[in-house]
């Protein structure tokens, strides 16, 4: 989300399909005649392997648009226009051992890096950004644009912003016939890239909790099984089925405590070690937030109940009798 | 339903079970009434139905026909879980105390189903193995004990809710000749100093006739 709220663009013009997005390029003078418009920048976004163990999100923009404001250059400036420079995200050129004056081959064609740059987020941190004429020529886009950012001109007084936006997104749509116009916001959080981002990455921990969840309830029907006896002598002295059931579920959440500890101990490491290889760096971040490490345990004390409550119903309804003949 | 005054402490009353979908009849219509502080063995061959008799009086298991009835109440009323927990004692012949616990733990087991509080259930728990003279194997786990030792340390458990009755199931079944007379003194010893009623099953007749009351039972009727 921050790709677009840092740089301070309020909505994006994309064709329906966002990845595959192409429009020509000239429409740009009619999003700029439209009045609540104060700046267009055309753009193009792609993913590209720079080498074969690096790839990298590639914008092209042209060299006077208002993007680079979001932009701190930690050395060398801006490229230009018709020029075979390119400018790194640090984290990129640190991937790519390259610094300003490098020449940088992409797809067969020889770049010079002018600029080195820090973004708000992982994503810009690992981007090459390239003149837009030089990145059509690129992905054999000439005359053509994945999408237009646009940023709008301050809200009228008594005007409210939300209001504003819906305003400007009409406008725009109607200025445009066939296009979307969508506010940064959603279009960061809706966009098919990060759905099937989250959708992979969901898929994932249903799977792997999925496993968790049949490894403890394995483990506690063994347990359950192999203390019958003593389940049995409890029973006899007087433990009511829901005390027994109780001490199942306690071990079985402690259990699953205990895996989430683990887990996320084993998770911190991982990525650890995936922001230290190249291909991925710029995909993950390595902080947890307690909100994360909350979640995480929540879950895990969840799985652990859910998954000994069967083990734990069938131990608690067991004959006092029948437990204590158990060998 | 309250407590009959009048009523024996134990009464049992036309009591069946069978098992296997009938085939097999443990007990055929067993009458029988135990006065309160009693001392009963109650002996009888290998299948005759002692046992089956014990676990019924105890709430282990339910009859299929007949009743158990605590001061005139039918035990299914009472609630099988609280009559064991606060009104019996049980003694094992494979002792049956649980193996990962310490002597001590395991005498405190019971008083977590009664809501003794922590401090009171280690006094009490260590004054009863105190008493069964194991004061220097408190913190001994049970594969540390000897036969005679653990059967003990069941003992201590089994008054740790300081219950009404005593139910014995062989208790000196896995022990030698020495080990059983001082079990065999000891229960003698808490049910008259506790004025507890006793019942013991054994198939030993020296133990069966020691008892002040003896019951046969033979092809799950009682002989005599």
């Amino acid at each position: 989300m921050r790709l677009y709220s840092s740089s301070g663009t309020d909505i994006a013009v994309v064709e329906k399909n966002f990845l595959n997005s192409s429009l020509d390029e000239s429409l740009i003078v009619k999003l700029r005649a439209v009045p609540v418009v104060e700046q267009a920048a055309p753009m193009i976004f792609n993913l590209m392997d720079l080498t074969p163990e690096v790839n990298a999100i590639a914008f092209g923009w042209l060299d006077d648009t208002y993007e680079f404001n979001s932009l701190t250059f930690e050395s060398g400036g801006r490229f230009h226009n018709n020029k075979p420079e390119v400018i790194l995200g640090a984290l990129l050129a640190k991937n790519l051992d390259k610094k300003v004056g490098d020449a940088l081959t992409i797809q067969g064609s020889t770049f010079t890096v002018v600029g080195i740059f820090h973004g708000g987020t992982a994503l810009e941190a690992g981007a090459v950004i390239l003149p837009l004429d030089q990145m059509q020529l690129l992905t054999s886009m000439q005359g053509k644009v994945s999408g237009f950012h646009v940023r709008l001109r301050p809200a009228p007084a008594g005007e409210a912003a939300d209001h504003y936006l819906k305003r400007a997104q009409a406008e725009i749509e109607a200025a445009l016939p066939g296009l979307n116009a969508q506010l940064a916001s959603d279009r960061a959080s809706n966009n098919q890239f990060v759905d099937l981002a989250h959708a992979v990455a969901w898929g994932t921990s249903a799977i792997a909790l999925a496993m968790g969840i049949l490894g403890i309830a394995n483990t506690m029907a063994m347990s359950v099984f192999e203390r019958t006896r003593e389940i049995g002598i409890l029973r006899a002295i007087g433990w009511k089925a829901g005390r027994v059931m109780l001490l199942i579920e306690v071990e079985a959440a402690v259990l699953g405590v205990a895996g989430g500890v683990l887990g996320i101990g084993v998770g911190w490491g991982a990525l650890q070690l995936l922001s230290y290889v190249p291909k991925t760096n710029v995909l993950v971040h390595t902080s947890l937030t307690p909100s994360h490490l909350l979640q995480a345990m929540v879950i895990s004390l969840l799985s652990g109940l859910v998954a000994g409550a069967y083990p734990a119903w069938r131990g608690s309804h067991l004959s006092p009798v029948e437990a204590l003949r158990h060998d | 339903m309250t407590e009959n005054p009048t009523a024996p402490q134990l009464e049992v009353r036309s009591l069946r079970k069978s098992y296997d979908d009938g085939r097999i009849e443990a007990l055929r219509g067993v009458d029988l009434s135990i006065e309160a502080a009693d001392y009963i063995a109650i002996s009888g061959a290998s299948g005759s139905g002692k046992s089956t008799l014990l676990q019924l009086l105890g709430g282990l298991d339910v009859p299929t026909s007949g009743q158990v009835l605590f001061k005139g109440q039918p035990l299914d009323q009472i609630g099988l879980d609280d009559y064991r927990a606060r009104q019996l004692g049980f003694i094992f012949q494979a002792f049956h105390l649980i193996p990962t616990l310490r002597a001590i733990e395991n005498v405190q087991v019971p008083m977590l189903a009664t809501g003794v509080d922590a401090a009171t259930r280690s006094q009490r728990a260590e004054a009863l193995l105190v008493e069964m003279g194991l004061q220097h194997r408190l913190n001994q786990f049970p594969n540390e004990l000897s036969a005679g030792e653990r059967q003990r340390v069941a003992i201590a458990r089994a008054l740790a809710n300081n219950p009404s009755i005593l139910l014995a199931d062989e208790p000196t079944g896995n022990l030698d000749s020495v080990n059983s007379a001082h079990v065999m003194d000891l229960l003698r010893g808490i049910q008259k100093d506790r004025g507890m009623t006793l019942v013991i099953v054994t198939h030993e007749n020296d133990i069966a006739h020691a008892a002040p009351r003896h019951i046969r039972i033979r092809d799950g009727r009682i002989e005599s």
